[in-house]
């Protein structure tokens, strides 16, 4: 099948219009040893048949029956049945890029309200229209922290910071005589604030909570980089501020992360959501798309792409990033999910996702420290012979840190979130301890 | 107004299960907790859904509007593909599951890089990229890898046409690259003079787009090859214009050796308002081993994944890329199969002929020739009136069609770039081409109507400068 008006009645018209006798023509500057001959047979399949195959495709994924208890990144929330709702309609799905600010003031709107959200969140001044994950959002920040410092050629960042971001962050420096700093973490997983030597530096960029679920002592860290003129960054869960300290409180000034954990399904990894906030003084160095509120000829309140001497369809090889589009639809999902919760009902699902946490460590790893979502579960067994045993039960348990840091070989990280009753993490506690022995 | 002003003490729409007794003791310790509350907005679940329903009549899509964005490529997003994205068995899958598990998930990855390759020329792919500009990206890391590799590190300079896509210079530079500007002929096509001047061992590869940015396919890109080739440098291709050749001609036969694709453009995912996109990525054997990681490959029956590999250049996304994105194109593409793609790509150049054909009287046409799947027009004609090509696209806006894209590319003064795409039926554009044709006419006998539209928005023109000039980009902004 095919999503194509026009037949041959139509194409017979437009073909005589135009003055040609056959399609052919129309592909007349394509060197002939080049052109494909054109497919006699029908290869394609009804829309019956395309639904069917998906179904069986999606069947051979077994993961779904599982309880999940993997997080590093990615959580597994309740998505609220509104977003799907809002999302589907086909003036947010169907539209493009606000260029036309009039016929678009709907998802200028909306791209504002996200901004004001992220503020509203970090404690920030300003935000964008969102970047492409937190990956990238985590290298954004600190390519834009050496326009910010053109004399540094060198960023602090902590190991305990997500391996993938500080894979991609690698990526994004690599073209550049960049260097890269990264600070160990304690036997507890925080950072290591004693070896933190930032002199020179264009910034810092920590996460807190960190890989490992560990919140870091984001305030001290900066203290230290405010000392030295040095940029503080901070790459942050954006559920963990419904509880715990701003991105303002604690000194940074810039926050990044990704915004899945709010009304974005698993999805096999994307799409996701990054965001960037930054304070006022910063704004001409943000990358990304921005919208601003301006009036029209008539007075009247509207919204408008705005500042668009950043990018990179104004500024080319002189822009802040080569970002062109953002990730618009999974912001807005962000946006209902941050709105359905509100002001109340965000502190207490931060809440209770710290606390369902904290339950399953307290039965199985006791300790001090503070921890959000995940926390890191010891055994001594083979980690195969955890996962084989988890996973008899329909339990993916956690993931193995050995792939990312070595030296943690007998470590879970184990991801909690308020969709664990006190049920399922009974039983989890009692197949761990059949485990131990 | 915006939902900050629409809060009411204590209202709410959330809900959170109940089962909270058994976790109330746990609390984090004082010093982490956040001090200053939450400036967010206490709105039901019904004003909620009110306001956003207000916001969509505020906007408009594909689905409500013709939008013929030139370089856009706005064809149907078919609801079937939103179907398939939202089936459980792939929203549930984490990115971290193990292998076994998400076998359906991987095949997808696989398969729609083999479909792309083959439509493409090419031998191996990256589904990684997020979008179209990050693709662009990766493929330049790859040029860049592939030099490094054979030794060759004098090549600093990324060779680009004056009528690329912004996001061409601002990725060479963001890979470290001295961007070189090619120009073009009065054909619209490259000067090869111009290009065999600046061809030299400094030059790591020409970044181009072929049907270019002006709707026409290069004659002369066998010959660009080579030329770029013999010099050591590699040919990057820009996909963003691939509709108008599938399964007509490929990229990887004309000499690209890396590219990528908008699959929001040429493979339906819808535009979302600007995203997510998905911009895999495409080379041929120089480059592939350079590819970033993780990859998935079929062994022995079943999908496994390469997380590292030395020669890569490592990871560009936090996971698998946008797979919900790329799951639609996959699906897409099955569902037509190469029969079915072949025929949008002579649909789309038809209807972009046929659409030409009925409007190029009204306005200057600068390549009279037969063009693929996208023209421009210049509007120039009209500036006497103090008519410019932005006031009839805001006066298209009143017609209930979506302007096309204007002031690109650069080197073409007053333009107006068309694309109808293959989605658009006869009556569609027949309509269109007599708005523009009452809107010629109003040009004539009220020129004023034309250069303060829109008339029938929310909003009439707004005040960009301003906008600059006193920024207000959150709510607490607000003078309200």
């Amino acid at each position: 099948m095919d999503f194509i008006s026009n037949k041959e009645p139509q194409i017979k018209e437009m073909l005589t219009a135009i003055g040609v006798s056959n399609v052919d023509e129309l592909f007349s500057s394509i060197p002939s040893q080049m052109r494909l001959p054109r497919p006699t047979d029908d290869d394609g399949i009804s829309e019956f048949e395309g639904m069917q195959f998906m179904e069986a495709l999606a069947a051979n994924n077994t993961y779904p029956a599982f309880q999940n208890y993997l997080g590093a990144g990615a959580y597994e929330h309740h998505v609220p049945a509104i977003v799907q709702a809002i999302c589907s309609k086909s003036e947010f799905l169907t539209s493009y890029t606000p260029y036309q600010a009039e016929a678009s003031q709907g998802m200028l709107q909306i791209i504002f309200e996200f901004q004001s959200a992220i503020c509203a969140l970090t404690g920030l001044d300003i935000s964008n229209a969102s970047l492409y994950d937190g990956a990238s959002a985590c290298a954004e920040a600190a390519l834009m922290a050496f326009r910010i410092k053109p004399d540094s050629r060198k960023i602090v960042v902590s190991r305990s910071m997500h391996p993938h971001y500080r894979q991609v962050l690698k990526q994004y420096l690599a073209s550049h005589s960049y260097q890269i700093e990264e600070i160990p973490f304690r036997n507890d997983g925080s950072f290591d604030i004693d070896t933190l030597d930032c002199e020179g530096a264009a910034a810092v960029l920590i996460q807190s909570p960190n890989f490992f679920g560990v919140m870091e002592d984001s305030h001290a860290i900066f203290k230290i980089a405010k000392e030295k003129g040095v940029l503080c960054i901070l790459c942050a869960n954006p559920l963990s501020y419904g509880l715990f300290a701003s991105a303002a409180e604690v000194g940074a000034d810039i926050a990044v992360g990704d915004c899945q954990p709010l009304g974005l399904p698993l999805q096999y990894g994307g799409p996701y959501c990054g965001y960037i906030a930054c304070k006022t003084n910063l704004v001409r160095q943000l990358p990304g798309r921005i919208v601003g509120e301006t009036t029209d000829t008539q007075g009247r309140k509207g919204f408008v792409l705005t500042m668009q001497a950043r990018e990179q369809h104004i500024r080319r090889e002189k822009a802040t990033s080569n970002i062109c589009t953002n990730q618009a639809l999974a912001a807005l999902a962000t946006l209902i999910t941050i709105l359905w919760y509100g002001k109340q009902g965000l502190c207490k699902l931060a809440l209770t996702n710290y606390q369902r946490a904290a339950y399953l460590r307290s039965k199985l790893q006791p300790g001090p420290d503070c921890y959000f979502n995940e926390f890191k579960l010891s055994f001594n067994t083979s980690m195969d012979t955890v996962l084989h045993h988890f996973r008899k039960h329909g339990i993916e348990p956690g993931l193995c840190l050995k792939k990312y840091y070595p030296e943690l070989s007998n470590l879970l990280l184990v991801s909690v979130t308020e969709t664990k009753s006190k049920k399922q993490l009974d039983r989890y506690i009692d197949i761990a301890k059949e485990i131990r022995g | 107004m915006t939902i900050f002003q629409k809060s009411q003490k204590a209202q709410h729409a959330y809900s959170l299960p109940s089962d909270t007794t058994a976790f109330e003791q746990f609390q984090p310790p004082k010093k982490y907790i956040r001090q200053t509350p939450i400036p967010l907005p206490e709105v039901s679940e019904i004003d909620l859904t009110r306001h956003f329903s207000q916001l969509a009549h505020q906007n408009a899509g594909i689905d409500n509007m013709f939008y013929p964005l030139g370089s856009c490529t706005m064809k149907l997003n078919p609801r079937v593909n939103e179907w398939a994205a939202n089936l459980p068995g792939f929203t549930r899958c984490h990115p971290l599951a193990p292998e076994e598990t998400v076998q359906g998930c991987l095949q997808l990855i696989d398969e729609l890089i083999q479909i792309l390759c083959r439509l493409c020329g090419m031998t191996a792919g990256t589904l990684l990229p997020n979008a179209g500009s990050q693709g662009e990206f990766v493929g330049v890391r790859l040029i860049s890898a592939y030099h490094q590799h054979r030794g060759d590190t004098n090549r600093n300079q990324m060779l680009i046409p004056d009528s690329a896509h912004g996001t061409n210079p601002a990725t060479a530079a963001m890979c470290g690259y001295s961007i070189v500007t090619i120009r073009s002929n009065s054909d619209g096509d490259l000067d090869l003079t111009d290009l065999k001047a600046h061809l030299s061992p400094q030059v790591a590869g020409l970044m181009l787009t072929n049907p270019n940015t002006l709707g026409l396919f290069s004659p002369q890109i066998l010959e660009i090859a080579r030329l770029v080739h013999e010099s050591g440098g590699l040919l990057y291709y820009d996909g963003a214009n691939l509709n108008p050749l599938l399964n007509i001609a490929r990229p990887g036969d004309m000499g690209f050796d890396v590219m990528h694709i908008n699959l929001h453009k040429t493979f339906s995912t819808p535009h979302g308002g600007g995203g997510p996109g998905s911009g895999p990525v495409l080379c041929n054997d120089k480059l592939k081993q350079f590819l970033p990681t993780p990859r998935v490959e079929l062994h022995e029956e079943r999908y496994r994944i390469i997380h590292e590999d030395p020669s890569s250049i490592g990871a560009i996304a936090a996971f698998h890329g946008n797979f919900g994105i790329y799951l639609r194109a996959y699906l897409y593409a099955k569902l037509h199969g190469n029969y079915g793609l072949r025929k949008i790509a002579e649909t789309a150049v038809v209807n972009a002929n046929y659409l030409k054909s009925k409007l190029e009287r009204l306005f200057t046409a600068p390549f009279s020739r037969h063009c693929m799947h996208e023209f421009i027009l210049q509007a120039d004609r009209y500036l006497d009136k103090g008519i410019k090509a932005m006031d009839i696209a805001k006066r298209l806006l009143d017609y209930g069609v979506y302007a096309p894209t204007v002031y690109f590319p650069l080197i073409v003064k007053e333009a107006m770039l068309i694309e109808p795409t293959e989605s658009e039926s006869k009556d569609t554009l027949d309509r269109f081409a007599a708005i523009f044709e009452h809107i010629v006419r109003e040009i004539e006998t009220d020129p004023e109507i034309v250069k303060t539209a829109p008339h029938t928005k929310s909003v009439s023109r707004l005040d960009e400068v301003q906008a600059v000039k006193h920024p207000i980009l959150t709510h607490t902004a607000h003078t309200n």
